[in-house]
């Protein structure tokens, strides 16, 4: 069929096929677009005949709903019949259930849209009859869309009875229809609109359960227990309000279910509103495109918790904690076999949402976020970093992800590979080229540092919104005092080794720079060796390396209440990247430098070839604060009490390459809306508890 | 216009509703280019996944067209013929296997 054309609709190619016949992507060569086009199988019509069919497929066309999709045209070629309908991009809801991984969030705004749907459709008479996972599309930005209506075709009593009756294995076209079926239909009554809502209820239990709720290896057996079984309770996870909601639609008898679909909708709305992590932000702020990971526990992430973002080179991990710090449960790994170098979490604005790029040797960098903790991530079709074409660069991997100022809530940043700047305005919808840096006359001298070029620490200055801080490796400190639109390079003071001018205007490889909101105009940095603190934002830089065993370095970090404290873990040298003498130590001053002190009780100190890479150390800015911080090796330590003794909470993880910790603050956010004390009666699985995993 | 099908590796059939060939029209003499543009626009999200943003392929994906790797057979002007089998591959499957057979182990 491909590459034919019927009536002007060019095939292009073929989408699926099903019961009733096969779809292709046509074109519609007269309005320039393309569409969706069931060419309906020959037995299909025989049935029901051709008449009756047209009939109800120009009825169902009438349909104009967000939540339907729409019919544009039902046409006939020789033999041949087709309906031309709306071309829809997504995953099938049958699909999305298989994986186990859709939130009973999800579930109950995804059920409220079909509830819509069939609302719109019933009050003008038609009904959808064979509503199904498999006719249900969720569209990139989560729209629900209802396929089908009025085209499914109507069972002959004497069909029925041959099903019910059956003992023999069910057959293909009935094994994705039979379990929908209602008790009334089973025997014989006509479909009506309260059996859509009782198949609305088949498919609300599925989503929630992860199961069908009848079940049997024959036709019998099936129609068994949907005439008289009740339903299997329904598990913990499953909200109380929603467990409601799908009893009542499976009731029985039709008189005892609700009456109308826009009764249903109601009360999973009301729902939607009950429940603490998804209302905000709406699928419209979604990604083009959703991916569930499949057969993973995930965090149940309450409001105070802390969250710990554990990139490594082979994917991410998340662990939440209550705010005491003691247990944590463990969720991951996320996108395994990529590498994840950034993360973050934006709690900004009502938000709870982790940001992660993914890198994949064979297939890119993407920039993915998700909005319930980790369970359903963006999967975009289309990448949103990007260099523009006529640069003739492409990106090779995201190595910093930076939240704008809290007064710019819907500010963000990206620092890359090759070396350059992503901004997005839009919380995180389109990203652009920061040109004044990428177009710096300087930059085509920037050398490309062991780990490669690009540019990987971001520090808007909380003072003054124009001014930012960059670090490339191997290009140096750059500022710019106009919200990026010219760049000058920082670097007076700050030794290079690898040249033969050791204080060149730029191409230092700087390793990270910090500062403190309360002090914005003095900055620590992290040389690639060197140590240095400026106190004029950067205008110049002075030495501060005395009575640390090595000034080489990675990881740098502010402490969260005290401007004069900064955090560093010395590595012994370029050649050497481990820790000195086998002994790992975190480093601190308490004096901006005048000196420092090793931490060093809890951690090995015996053969401990360690290496903490740049963005591998956070706090969580709690008081005291926690210090976290992942090695090389895959270790993740911890301090509750600022750094004066560590624990090892994990071992065994790939490579880690960044560590971020994050307060969760659900209640009183500032622009969120009022939101449920969490401790509302929502029960949700719990993920494999530390505690009570494996021990060693 | 000429049938080519595309043989699609596991890790992109999310984005060819699971299956492991799509079959596309293209011109007749088309190179693979033009029928890459075809496929991409049959299902979107591949190519941003086979081509970098300056459209060059992805160093460690490889395309054979009838077998042959096309990195020695003009690139992506290389020509296409009827029925041709294009076969999208990643070019070394880099040790998820780590991540897969470890262990996680806690100390409290």
């Amino acid at each position: 069929m491909i590459g034919q054309t019927l009536d002007h609709y060019r095939i292009v190619a073929q989408l699926g096929e099903g019961g009733m016949g096969v779809v292709y992507r046509a074109r519609d060569e007269v309005l320039n677009r393309d569409v969706a086009l069931k060419l309906l199988a020959h037995g299909a019509l025989d049935k029901v005949g051709s008449g009756h069919l047209l009939r109800e497929a120009q009825t169902a066309s009438s349909l104009s709903h967000p939540n339907i999709c729409t019919i544009h045209q039902v046409g006939q070629t020789g033999d041949d019949f087709y309906v031309v309908m709306e071309l829809i991009e997504g995953r099938l809801l049958s699909d999305l259930l298989t994986t186990t991984g859709l939130s009973m969030e999800i579930v109950t705004r995804y059920g409220a849209q079909i509830a819509d749907a069939l609302a719109h459709a019933h009050d003008r008479g038609i009904v959808h009859r064979d509503l199904k996972g498999s006719n249900v599309m969720v569209t990139a930005e989560g729209r629900v869309k209802v396929l089908d209506f009025g085209l499914a075709t109507r069972m002959e009593r004497e069909e029925i009875s041959e099903i019910t009756l059956s003992y023999d294995t069910l057959e293909s076209k009935l094994v994705g229809t039979l379990p929908y079926m209602s008790p009334e239909v089973l025997r014989g009554h006509k479909a009506d609109h309260l059996s859509d809502l009782w198949a609305l209820g088949v498919l609300l239990y599925e989503a929630g359960a992860g199961r069908l709720p009848f079940r049997g290896n024959t036709g019998f057996e099936v129609t068994s227990a949907i005439l008289s079984e009740p339903p299997p309770p329904l598990p913990p996870s499953v909200p109380h309000g929603l467990a409601a909601v799908i009893q009542r639609c499976l009731m029985k008898e039709p008189a005892e279910r609700y009456q109308r679909a826009s009764e249903v909708r109601a009360a999973l709305e009301a729902l939607q509103g009950a429940v603490l992590q998804s209302r905000h932000p709406s699928e419209e702020t979604r990604g083009p495109r959703t991916l569930v990971l499949r057969g993973m526990e995930h965090l149940t992430v309450k409001n105070r918790d802390v969250l710990l973002l554990v990139g490594t080179n082979k994917g991410a991990f998340l662990l939440r904690s209550s705010r005491d710090r003691t247990k944590w449960d463990v969720a991951g790994p996320y996108f395994h076999g990529q590498g994840v170098y950034a993360m973050g979490y934006d709690g900004r604005n009502g938000r709870h949402r982790l940001w992660v790029s993914t890198n994949s040797l064979m297939w890119g960098t993407f920039l993915r976020s998700s909005d319930d903790f980790g369970r359903i991530w963006t999967n975009p079709l289309e990448a949103s970093i990007r260099f523009p074409i006529e640069s003739g660069a492409a990106l090779k991997n995201i190595w910093q992800f930076c939240l704008g100022r809290a007064d710019e809530p819907d500010l963000l940043y990206c620092g890359v590979e090759p070396a350059a700047l992503f901004e997005s305005r839009d919380a995180g919808e389109s990203w652009s080229l920061i040109r004044g840096l990428y177009d710096h006359p300087q930059r085509p001298r920037w050398m490309p540092s062991n780990g490669g070029l690009f540019l990987h620490t971001i520090v808007p200055d909380p003072g003054k919104k124009e001014r930012m801080y960059v670090a490339v490796s191997a290009g140096g400190v750059y500022r710019t005092e106009d919200s990026g639109s010219t760049w000058q390079a920082r670097n007076n003071g700050i030794r290079v080794v690898f040249m033969p001018e050791k204080y060149p205007e730029f191409g230092q490889c700087v390793h990270k720079i910090v500062l403190h909101e309360s002090r914005p105009q003095r900055l620590f940095l992290q040389n690639h060796w060197g140590l240095y603190r400026s106190d004029n934002r950067g205008d110049s830089w002075q030495d501060i390396a005395r009575g640390v065993p090595s000034d080489f370095g990675f990881a740098m970090l502010m402490h969260p209440h005290d401007a004069d404290c900064v955090f560093i873990l010395p590595v012994e040298s370029d050649e050497f990247r481990c820790t000195p003498e086998g002994r790992l130590r975190v480093y601190r001053t308490r004096n901006a430098g005048g000196s420092w002190e090793s931490l060093e009780r809890g951690l090995p100190q015996k053969g401990a070839y360690e290496t903490v890479l740049r963005d591998a150390f956070s706090t969580d800015s709690l008081d005291p604060a926690g210090l976290y911080f992942g090695t090389r090796s895959g270790k993740l330590f911890q301090s509750r009490d600022e750094g004066k003794s560590w624990k090892k909470i994990l071992e065994g993880l790939p490579q880690i390459v960044c560590v971020k910790a994050a307060l969760i603050q659900i209640d009183g956010a500032p622009g969120s809306r009022p939101k449920p004390k969490p401790t509302a009666k929502r029960k949700t699985p719990r993920t494999k508890s530390v505690r009570r995993g494996k021990r060693r | 216009m000429i049938e080519v099908v595309f043989n699609i590796p596991g890790p992109l059939r999310e984005f060819t509703e699971n299956r492991s060939s799509v079959r596309v029209d293209v011109k007749d003499g088309a190179n693979l280019r033009e029928a890459l543009l075809v496929l991409f626009a049959a299902c979107p999200g591949l190519r941003d996944r086979v081509l970098t943003e300056s459209a060059e392929i992805r160093r460690h994906v490889n395309i054979f067209v009838a077998n042959e790797d096309i990195r020695y057979t003009g690139g992506l002007a290389t020509a296409v013929r009827a029925g041709a089998e294009i076969s999208i591959v990643p070019a070394i499957s880099g040790g998820i296997t780590q991540c897969q057979g470890m262990v996680l182990r806690s100390y409290h």
